[in-house]
């Protein structure tokens, strides 16, 4: 049996456009943010991907799950990078410190030591800035697209039919998996199976994924022929693929297009120009280091 | 070569040739230091686009193998080969444990999926397994894009597929074996080498970075450790050809297309080779490869029985 996501008909911003209008924007969101480091282009990104949450209707208990895990993810990243500095190596040269805590004890020969500097608390905000906006663009897609689109969305962006149906069922599939493994899971807890306890080397860890990933991969393969069977019968790649729902292009959808395709353009021209490195105010650096 | 496929082909040499024109622009003659090291997201496609030629490359000499056809069973398993690796890297993500290394390559039990649906049903569902697959468990974390590591992942399960278009499985399986003991061996040597020369090492423990020394000796050993476990799988299965080809393409597979991204990733992030191999490679292949050792045996040896049964 397949799960679906949970997508439903909203009156929303997203659901307006055409779904292939979506992705293209969404896309062109995707690289404009990658290119900034800095947070004052940053900001007004994250504000239009905010703007786009709040007008998704999706309610919260809908995306309850999916939301913590990601602000956990977020959260867990940010502060790893701030913690370590890194990635942060790269972006600033000169850091100025704020404060700097030293472990009393030491591993291995290692005192464990803890640099607070201005670049680190800052670049550490501007990452939560990036990846916040572009986690929240990216949940939003498989709440608001119409499974029933995802083939011809997919072809309509100029995928070959076979490989536009491919991503179609890739998408269907995910969520049904995604159960079978929490059911495989805890068909094996029922039977004793304990992978949250770490005992032995690596070896038998690895070997205890066994009991999940094995059942789960032979019991989708096997439900494949089902699956083989009903589309060899409807005659799948015999011809052309037409779709049971057309798509068609209208001005809104071309407005959103030229919309992103402009943020992209701009973002590129402000890097020619020289902007959009990592920026920490000088305020900041004088107010709070030492 | 048919019409269709020239035109695919001339369109990513257009593109590649207009990414690298804005490199070249923007980064040489205008000197937007954006475009020339550091994280750069330009050449991330053009990494992407180098790959799918080599892809491409493999196709059009053996374009007469039956391996290259898609039918409707592939284009089934290809989709489930994907949404398996994606749910699997999702939930696996962090969550059994995490070997810090550079640019967030963790530990990816998952790995296995795309190595066993090229293996077992050829090249293109694996591409397909390890590229949409990665593309799908990144976008599930809501975490950024590295189309190049898509890519890399493509290649594994792509090399591993590779197996079925030589007609003597036996010697092609070895050459693999030795091929990735080869490579393998020169990454290890490069760790030790760059294990004395502290400078090195993108992980300085004076600067209260995380990643430490004993972690870097387990990572850059692991691949070899993951090698003797492909050669004992190998030998220990010398009776059982599938299994004994499988570990050892899904060898190779791991060591080009890890290598492929990250030996991207000294132009797209500006990382010394040394750091590339040492502290991207080896990490992020070396513990794939033990993961490859134990699972896609069980994998195989499970689809196996499945298909004796079944007569399919």
């Amino acid at each position: 049996m397949l799960v679906s996501w949970r997508y439903r008909d909203r009156k929303s911003l997203i659901q307006w456009f055409d779904p292939r209008a979506w992705l293209i924007f969404y896309g062109c969101f995707l690289a404009t943010t990658l290119f900034f480091w800095d947070v004052r282009f940053l900001a007004p990104l994250a504000l239009l991907s905010l703007f786009v949450l709040i007008t998704s209707g999706v309610t919260w208990a809908e995306m309850r799950r999916a939301f913590l895990f990601i602000i956990g993810f977020v959260f867990f990243f940010a502060i790893l990078t701030f913690l370590t500095g890194r990635g942060g190596v790269e972006v600033y040269e000169k850091e100025h410190l704020v404060r700097k805590f030293t472990a009393p004890f030491t591993i291995l020969g290692w005192r464990p030591t803890l640099k607070i500097t201005v670049e680190r608390l800052f670049f550490a905000a501007s990452q939560f800035v990036r990846v916040f906006s572009i986690a929240i663009m990216t949940i939003l897609i498989p709440y608001t697209l119409n499974p029933a689109l995802y083939g011809v969305t997919f072809k309509g962006l100029g995928l070959p039919d076979k490989i536009a149906y491919a991503m179609d069922l890739t998408m269907r599939f995910i969520p049904t998996f995604g159960r079978d493994f929490q059911l495989t899971m805890d068909a094996q807890k029922a039977r004793g199976y304990e992978l949250e306890k770490i005992e032995g080397g690596l070896i038998a860890q690895v070997r205890k994924l066994g009991p999940i990933i094995v059942p789960v991969t032979i019991h989708a393969i096997i439900g494949s022929e089902d699956i083989i069977d009903a589309m060899d019968l409807r005659a799948f790649g015999v011809g052309p693929r037409t779709w049971l729902q057309e798509l068609h292009y209208q001005t809104k959808d071309r407005i959103l297009i030229g919309f992103g395709v402009f943020m992209l353009v701009a973002a590129v021209v402000i890097l020619f120009l020289g902007y959009g490195d990592f920026w920490v105010p000088e305020a900041l650096i004088q107010s709070l280091a030492k | 070569m048919d019409k269709r496929l020239q035109s695919i082909l001339w369109t990513l040499i257009a593109v590649l040739v207009v990414f690298l024109l804005l490199i070249y622009v923007g980064g040489n003659v205008f000197g937007v230091e954006r475009l020339q090291t550091g994280e750069n997201p330009v050449l991330r496609f053009v990494f992407v686009i180098i790959g799918l030629l080599l892809t491409f490359l493999v196709y059009y000499l053996t374009k007469e193998n039956e391996a290259w056809q898609v039918g409707t069973r592939e284009v089934v398993w290809m989709a489930i080969g994907a949404a398996l690796y994606a749910v699997f890297s999702w939930l696996f993500n962090g969550t059994v444990f995490v070997v810090p290394s550079l640019s967030q390559v963790s530990l990816r039990p998952a790995i296995a999926i795309p190595m066993f649906f090229g293996y077992a049903f050829g090249p293109v569902v694996g591409f397909f397994s390890g590229a949409v697959g990665n593309m799908f468990g990144d976008a599930l974390t809501g975490f950024g894009l590295s189309p190049q590591w898509s890519l890399g992942n493509g290649l594994v399960g792509f090399v591993a597929g590779m197996a079925v278009l030589y007609k003597n499985k036996k010697k092609s399986m070895n050459s693999a074996l030795w091929i990735s003991g080869v490579l393998s061996a020169v990454a290890v040597v490069l760790f030790f080498l760059n294990r004395n020369m502290e400078n090195m090492m993108f992980f300085a423990p004076e600067e209260g970075i995380f990643g430490d020394a004993t972690i870097s000796m387990f990572a850059g050993i692991s691949i070899i450790v993951g090698f003797l476990l492909v050669l004992i799988v190998r030998f220990a299965f010398n009776e059982n050809i599938d299994i004994a080809a499988a570990v050892s393409w899904s060898m190779l597979g791991n060591i080009v297309g890890i290598g492929f991204a990250a030996i991207s990733d000294i132009w797209i992030n500006g990382f010394s080779p040394e750091a590339a191999i040492v502290g991207e490679f080896l990490p992020a292949a070396g513990p794939n490869l033990i993961f490859a050792a134990i699972l896609v045996p069980l994998l195989v040896a499970a689809y196996d029985a499945v298909q004796t049964q079944s007569g399919r």
